[in-house]
């Protein structure tokens, strides 16, 4: 809810190029001295986090709590620790249709029935799938964990994927990606995975229409059989619980769930590429660029992820971060542009994002290379790092408030094994980072060698002339052609 | 979608927000018998000389702390031929004070990785920031300077007059209903100050002067007008002496102009029709006004509110999306306007056909309820749902802060509202069929959309 209304005003900011005029205050009546600069902070303040407490079922099942006790409510997430990259490779999309088919039937439930029991307890469930798993997220009053338990027990293991349902969810993914494929970031973001990722099992995160009509109902409940099984979910709960109470419970639902051989695919380590490619969509309808960029950088458990994401924070984090600065506030070039780390197990992406006014496309592109290869050759002021670090220590907890933010760590904790000290040591694993191991990030990853996507009108490819070659691709990501410098279109 | 996004969003979060207020109450009361549903968190008053009124919440979970300030004007104060001034003023209090350059309050914020933002409705203009414990002072400094001594000048008006125009032409490209919406909701509140949209219209944003901004300021931003709500990680004692030394020598401020609001005048039957060539499909919109916040009736037209529109198993939302499949969009709620409120319901679908199925299958859904009790299961879901929003309310520091702040602009006294929660579930089904025969009458606006 916060989220939705966080856009009020800022949303006018980063819509409009207002000019900025820095006004000079004039002499006016006397003040107090006080008045005139900021107050300093006190020290920081303690952050002691509650900790991960787990247990492995005799069907092996992990068990994840974090006690919280001032709110009468539960935020329960079930992970099935395999996501879309063990989709078949001519079905795409397979492993987020059968997690988005639990909820439509069991043996004894209709799907409209799973819905009222839902929301006879108060709950919402939702559901996601990435790359690595898929996630069940349940939100309900605590009175009613035995309900929450038994309605689990029954969508995970008695679903009947009545095939009408099938065709439904089918029609709703579809509905939902053309819906999507209006959208210039949408399919920017989409273009550069879909190019990095290029024969990784990661790539199947990217389907398109047809090939969610190819996906049958026995491709799901083959899916569903193989995967979904105790010894590979986690189960995390978050509220006025206790270890002890939630394994008797969840074990008194659950425990009829049995445990299966299962071959654990291996994920291929993929590494960032050093060469760029540019690729444009044209989008006849969009008024502006929307501009992205990306390079693979490492995976979730490495080492580097902290000191990363302080750099991530110094190129683009935040407004007062480098690329909006530049690209906004100095040049005038962009509405936003900023940057973002997405981890995997096999990977992570570091991905540049902006929207651009069309003329200046090019110019733009070459200002966010050059950021990029000023990374590159270190020299990052010790005062930017410091000021990187106090924003992501100071936002930490801000990010941790709701049980449903804070299941939400949990549980990324607990599908990519992360462990304690990624949970109970995140300030002090921030704090440490220095000038000289941000700087390393720069040069250790090719962030200035990346997927380049423009999506907008075609009148753009004006301005990207002066670029040695352009692939272009359809709205559905197809290859169409080559612009080579110098030609004609 | 609807007058405006500074009302529909809050109002959305309105509709829970009104429970934690009630919710903390009880806690006061409970004292040593709490009963594991209370909040534990104490709650302190203080009115500084000047007239702030002051609220405090003491929850230390976390080292954060939620800084809320809210001052008691909004559209609903705005004249003939100035609309959207309110809004205009929100914005430009981001633009810079004596003491602090334009857009620094947010940079100074961001950079302790905090958050912030605003928002205008009818009757509050409230401004909110979440930090890191240990930079309350921070947040103080920023809040006060511009209260204080807010930089008006011809450029920064003009700029944000602009963006303002820009940003409405902009919505009403993306959201092809708003207009229909505007139009509509001058009907459903048939006076001038309650049913203008809160962003204004372009010409009259146009006409605002730098004097209408500074009269405006100088006359509702004072601090006799506006409440300081603090939750967090804080010691009560130490906020005091901050808060007094950064707000007690703002001025007091003149008298407050006065409200003269006309009456609002009930709606009658009515059927019109509206041409829009670029709706993307027919539909309609049908609104009833009901009983006000704060009155007895309030407690059980919300429930009924959740009967028929709230999540996938409400009345409405099974019948049309579920069900008939008629309908390819649904919406609506309790809309609230100060001290005046009224019940409205979006429907679109695919063509003229199944828009008339639709507008037989929502009347019918409401007779029902006239007709038949909602029974017991389904009553006890509907509170269950209504329980889940109502302990949303505070699972942050800003969640209690913005709600304690509306609180008290609201001149509700804590011990007035006592075991409110309770009022809401002690709903029964009879009172429910007692107010949709009431309000859900033949007084009713049915507004058709339709594509010629």
């Amino acid at each position: 809810m916060r989220k939705e209304l966080g856009v009020m005003n800022f949303s006018l900011i980063f819509c409009y190029l207002l000019p900025f005029i820095f006004l000079t205050a004039a002499p006016l009546t006397p003040q107090e001295r006080f008045r005139r600069s900021p107050p300093l902070p006190e020290p920081f303040p303690e952050l002691s986090l509650p900790p991960i407490e787990t247990h492995t079922l005799t069907n092996g099942l992990g068990l994840a709590i974090v006690r919280r006790e001032n709110r009468p409510v539960i935020s329960m997430r079930l992970i099935i620790l395999t996501g879309e990259r063990s989709s078949p490779d001519n079905l795409p999309g397979l492993a987020t249709l059968t997690a988005r088919m639990l909820t439509k039937g069991t043996t004894n439930l209709k799907a409209e029935d799973v819905e009222e029991s839902i929301e006879s307890i108060g709950g919402h469930l939702s559901v996601d799938t990435y790359p690595d798993y898929s996630m069940f997220n349940f939100f309900f009053l605590e009175e009613y964990l035995d309900e929450a338990l038994r309605l689990l027990g029954e969508i995970i293991l008695r679903p009947t994927f009545p095939r009408t349902e099938v065709e439904n969810v089918q029609r709703s993914m579809f509905y939902d990606l053309a819906v999507r494929s209006t959208d210039p970031a949408f399919l920017a973001r989409r273009l550069v995975l879909q190019i990095l990722f290029e024969s990784h099992p990661y790539k199947k995160i990217i389907y398109d229409q047809g090939e969610i009509k190819n996906m049958s109902r026995r491709d799901v409940v083959s899916f569903y059989s193989k995967y979904y099984l105790p010894n590979n979910a986690k189960l995390v709960l978050v509220g006025n619980i206790n270890l002890e109470t939630a394994s008797r419970k969840v074990s008194r639902f659950l425990s009829p769930w049995q445990k299966k051989e299962l071959e654990r695919s291996y994920v291929p380590i993929l590494s960032p590429r050093d060469t760029t490619k540019i690729a444009f969509i044209d989008l006849p309808q969009a008024k502006d660029a929307a501009i992205f960029l990306g390079n693979i950088i490492f995976p979730i458990n490495s080492p580097d992820y902290f000191p990363f994401i302080v750099l991530n924070q110094i190129i683009g984090g935040t407004p007062n971060s480098r690329l909006f600065m530049h690209l906004r506030e100095s040049k005038g070039y962009a509405y936003y542009a900023f940057s973002e780390t997405q981890f995997y197990r096999g990977c992570g992406i570091f991905l540049v994002t902006s929207r651009i006014r069309r003329e200046v496309a090019y110019e733009a592109i070459q200002e966010i290379l050059n950021e990029l290869n000023n990374i590159r050759k270190g020299n990052i002021p010790s005062q930017e790092i410091e000021q990187a670090k106090s924003y992501l220590i100071g936002n930490f907890p801000l990010t941790i408030e709701t049980f449903d933010n804070l299941s939400y760590k949990v549980a990324e904790n607990q599908a990519f094994d992360l462990g304690r000290d990624h949970w109970e040591r995140y300030i002090e694993n921030i704090m440490r980072i220095n000038s000289e191991m941000v700087s390393d990030m720069g040069q250790k990853y090719s962030l200035h060698t990346p997927v380049i996507v423009i999506v907008g009108n075609n009148e753009i490819l004006e301005y990207l002339k002066d670029f040695d070659q352009v692939s272009v691709y359809s709205i559905d990501g197809k290859p169409r052609y080559e612009i080579k410098k110098g030609e004609k279109e | 979608m609807l007058s405006g996004v500074a009302s529909i969003k809050l109002r959305k979060r309105k509709i829970g927000r009104i429970f934690l207020l009630f919710l903390f109450i009880s806690f006061l009361q409970a004292g040593d018998s709490q009963k594991k549903e209370t909040l534990p968190f104490p709650v302190t008053q203080h009115t500084l000389k000047n007239g702030l009124r002051i609220i405090l919440a003491e929850d230390n979970t976390l080292p954060v702390v939620s800084v809320v300030v809210a001052y008691n004007v909004g559209s609903i104060n705005e004249k003939p031929g100035k609309t959207g001034l309110a809004h205009l003023l929100e914005n430009l209090m981001f633009q810079g004070s004596r003491n602090v350059g334009q857009m620094q309050h947010y940079s100074f914020i961001q950079k302790i990785g905090g958050m912030l933002n605003a928002v205008t409705t009818a009757d509050k203009t409230i401004f909110y920031q979440t930090v890191p414990s240990n930079q309350l002072a921070l947040v103080l400094w920023l809040e006060s300077d511009r209260m204080k001594s807010l930089n008006i000048s011809t450029t920064n008006v003009e700029n944000i007059k602009n963006s303002l125009i820009e940003d409405i032409q902009q919505r009403q490209i993306a959201d092809p209903y708003l207009g229909i919406f505007w139009y509509f909701d001058r009907m459903l509140f048939p006076s001038f100050s309650y049913g203008h949209p809160v962003l204004g219209t372009i010409p009259d944003i146009k006409s605002i002067t730098v004097e209408d901004v500074k009269d405006f300021f100088s006359s509702y931003y004072v601090p006799s007008n506006a409440v300081v709500s603090i939750a967090g990680h804080i010691d009560k004692n130490e906020v005091m002496e901050l808060v007094e030394k950064y707000f007690s020598t703002i001025p007091m401020g003149n008298e407050l102009p006065p409200l003269d609001l006309e009456d609002l005048p009930k709606i009658q039957n009515n059927n019109l029709s509206v041409n829009n060539a670029f709706a993307p499909s027919p539909g309609f919109l049908l609104g009833y006004q009901i009983a006000p916040r704060y009155s007895e009736e309030y407690y059980p037209l919300v429930i009924t509110e959740y009967v028929l529109m709230k999540g996938l198993t409400s009345r409405m939302h099974a019948r049309l999306i579920e069900k008939d499949k008629t309908a390819i969009y649904l919406s609506g709620g309790i809309q609230r306007r100060m001290d005046q409120n009224a019940f409205r319901i979006f429907v679109r679908a695919t063509n003229e056909i199944l828009n008339e199925r639709n507008q037989r299958a929502v009347f019918s859904e409401i007779n029902k309820l006239k007709t038949t009790f909602v029974p017991e299961g389904e009553l006890q879901k509907t509170k269950n749902m209504f329980k889940m929003d109502f302990y949303k309310q505070y699972s942050t520091v800003l969640d209690k802060a913005f709600f304690l702040a509306e609180m008290l602009l609201d001149g509700k006294d804590a011990h007035q509202c006592l075991a409110e929660l309770d009022r809401f579930l002690a709903v029964t089904h009879y009172d429910i069929a007692r107010m949709v025969n009431k309000y859900f009458n033949e007084d009713r606006i049915l507004l058709n959309i339709e594509m010629k």
